[in-house]
């Protein structure tokens, strides 16, 4: 039953998408100009939350420290929140009257709303977590003497981090980047409701495929379709983590 | 796999309570649940909220044991819904566009009756901190305009007034949101993160006024929206649909010119 709850609604994507027309609705202009923002998007998303996720992990793998617990929490929170309520609290964070938001608009002329800075932000905020969790059980696997045997043979921590703690955490590093690239290829909810929805800034293909639900329903299926291929290529690229 | 095969009468209970807890909030509650119990569910569209919501109330005290559900939102992801075979038993929409396509794909309609209008303002937050005056002023360099998605009747409109006044290029390339629906837009000017948009002018409820300003656009330029009723074919509380969209055309006059919506004719 449980199959079936899953593969059904893959079918009927399957039997709806118009395979004859596919090539023509993915290569139009507005799919284009989305694709090319979700990547954008996502990649810069994946590569922040991998640059703020390595610390953070490394904390929470290695550290003991007052509050470890509710820092992991509240790290972990986004996962399970819903994403419309992030996109909420992102306005109310860095919106034109929020906490940040309203400094950066008064004092800088900084209006992050309805940007594509928006919308990366909005894709970081639900993809950090997935790095964290991933870059943190890398920590855990890896065996700190490795690191203390070149650190008593005279590497400086630089060069330990460069050379051993890094090259050690490859696949983790790698299976935290293409989690958090997936996350944030597909956020809506947030993105939406903080970043809004303009084509080539902050419509990225989940939005399209919304839009064009209503207007195009073909060029939706087909844009579906595609965010389907990429979510199977990426299950593929970690298939030791999820098809053991 | 015997393991497996002892969860599945959880798994399947726990799916129809849940599936049980969803249905309660649009029928009668459980404990109330009589053979004369009927639901009727009405997907109207957004800048309907408030009227409908007050006007389902009265009718469910003239009808006792009706309740009545609304599925409020953009008039086309409605009839779109519609058309996907969602059990709606009436549909009201803000353009006779997307009743048209109800009417004409599937599943069809019955009892198609126009039952309100209404007109299109300019909202902006009320501190005004674009300076917005009028309708031409959306035109001016840097103002930050949201309107609802093309498709979408409010959005449509919006994008028609732009025409009618010539100033459709520069106030496009000001939107710096397509909205979902009209109620999108307000929330967006209301929260001070967009400059000006434009809704309907009954969109300004009370719950916006001190957040939200209104500025008329001159009938000159201006758009009306006609607003359809209908019975979707196929409803099986077809009786019952029927004397709601009644009801709509009737008493829920006086409801909707509360709250600014012009008489169909």
């Amino acid at each position: 039953m449980g199959v079936l709850l899953v593969a059904l609604p893959l079918l009927g994507l399957v039997v709806r998408t118009p395979w004859t027309r596919i090539a023509e609705v993915l290569t139009n202009e507005t799919t284009l100009t989305a694709l090319r923002l979700s990547l954008v998007v996502a990649t810069s998303a994946a590569a922040i939350s991998l640059v703020t996720g390595f610390p953070l992990a490394w904390a929470l793998a290695r550290g003991s420290f007052r509050g470890k617990t509710l820092v992991r929490a509240l790290v972990v929170l986004p996962l399970v929140m819903p994403p419309v309520v992030a996109g909420v609290g992102l306005l109310a964070a860095f919106g034109r009257r929020g906490l940040v938001g309203s400094w950066l608009h008064d004092w800088f002329g900084v209006q992050l709303t309805f940007t594509t800075a928006a919308a990366v932000l909005a894709a970081t905020f639900v993809s950090l977590p997935l790095a964290v969790l991933a870059l943190e059980a890398g920590f855990r696997g890896l065996d700190e003497r490795l690191e203390d045997a070149a650190s008593t043979l005279g590497a400086s921590r630089w060069y330990v981090l460069r050379r051993v703690t890094l090259p050690l955490m490859a696949p983790q590093i790698a299976a935290a980047a293409v989690l958090s690239w997936a996350r944030a290829l597909g956020e809506f909810g947030a993105t939406i409701t903080f970043a809004g929805n303009l084509q080539g800034r902050t419509q990225t293909l989940p939005l399209a495929v919304f839009e064009k639900l209503q207007t195009d329903q073909a060029a939706a299926f087909a844009i579906s379709m595609l965010l389907i291929a990429i979510a199977a290529a990426v299950i593929f690229a970690l298939r030791g983590r999820f098809l053991r | 796999m015997r393991a497996r095969l002892r969860l599945l009468p959880f798994i399947t209970s726990a799916v129809l309570l849940l599936a049980a807890c969803g249905g309660s909030g649009s029928a009668a509650t459980p404990s109330a649940a009589t053979a004369e119990d009927h639901g009727l569910i009405v997907s109207a569209a957004s800048s309907l909220t408030d009227a409908f919501t007050d006007i389902g109330k009265e009718f469910e005290a003239w009808n006792p044991g009706v309740t009545v559900a609304f599925n409020f939102g953009p008039s086309d992801g409605l009839a779109t819904q519609i058309e996907e075979g969602a059990p709606v038993d009436v549909f009201a929409s803000a353009s006779p566009t997307w009743m048209d396509s109800v009417q004409d794909d599937r599943p069809g309609v019955s009892d198609r009756a126009d039952f309100a209008r209404n007109r299109l303002a300019v909202i902006v937050p009320t501190d005004n901190p674009a300076g917005i005056q009028g309708i031409d002023d959306l035109a001016n360099n840097g103002v930050q305009l949201v309107i609802a998605a093309e498709g979408v009747p409010a959005g449509d409109y919006a994008r028609q007034i732009f025409r009618n006044a010539e100033i459709y290029q520069a106030a496009m390339a000001n939107v710096v949101s397509n909205a979902e629906d009209d109620r999108s837009v307000v929330a967006s000017v209301a929260s001070g993160e967009a400059d000006a948009g434009v809704v309907y002018v009954t969109d300004v409820t009370p719950d916006v006024t001190d957040q939200v300003a209104l500025i008329q656009i001159p009938d000159a330029v201006n758009v009306i929206a006609t607003y359809p009723i209908a019975v979707i074919t196929g409803s099986e509380e077809a009786e019952l649909a029927k004397r709601f969209v009644d009801y709509v055309l009737g008493p829920g006059q006086r409801v909707l010119a509360d709250y600014g919506f012009l008489p169909a004719s």
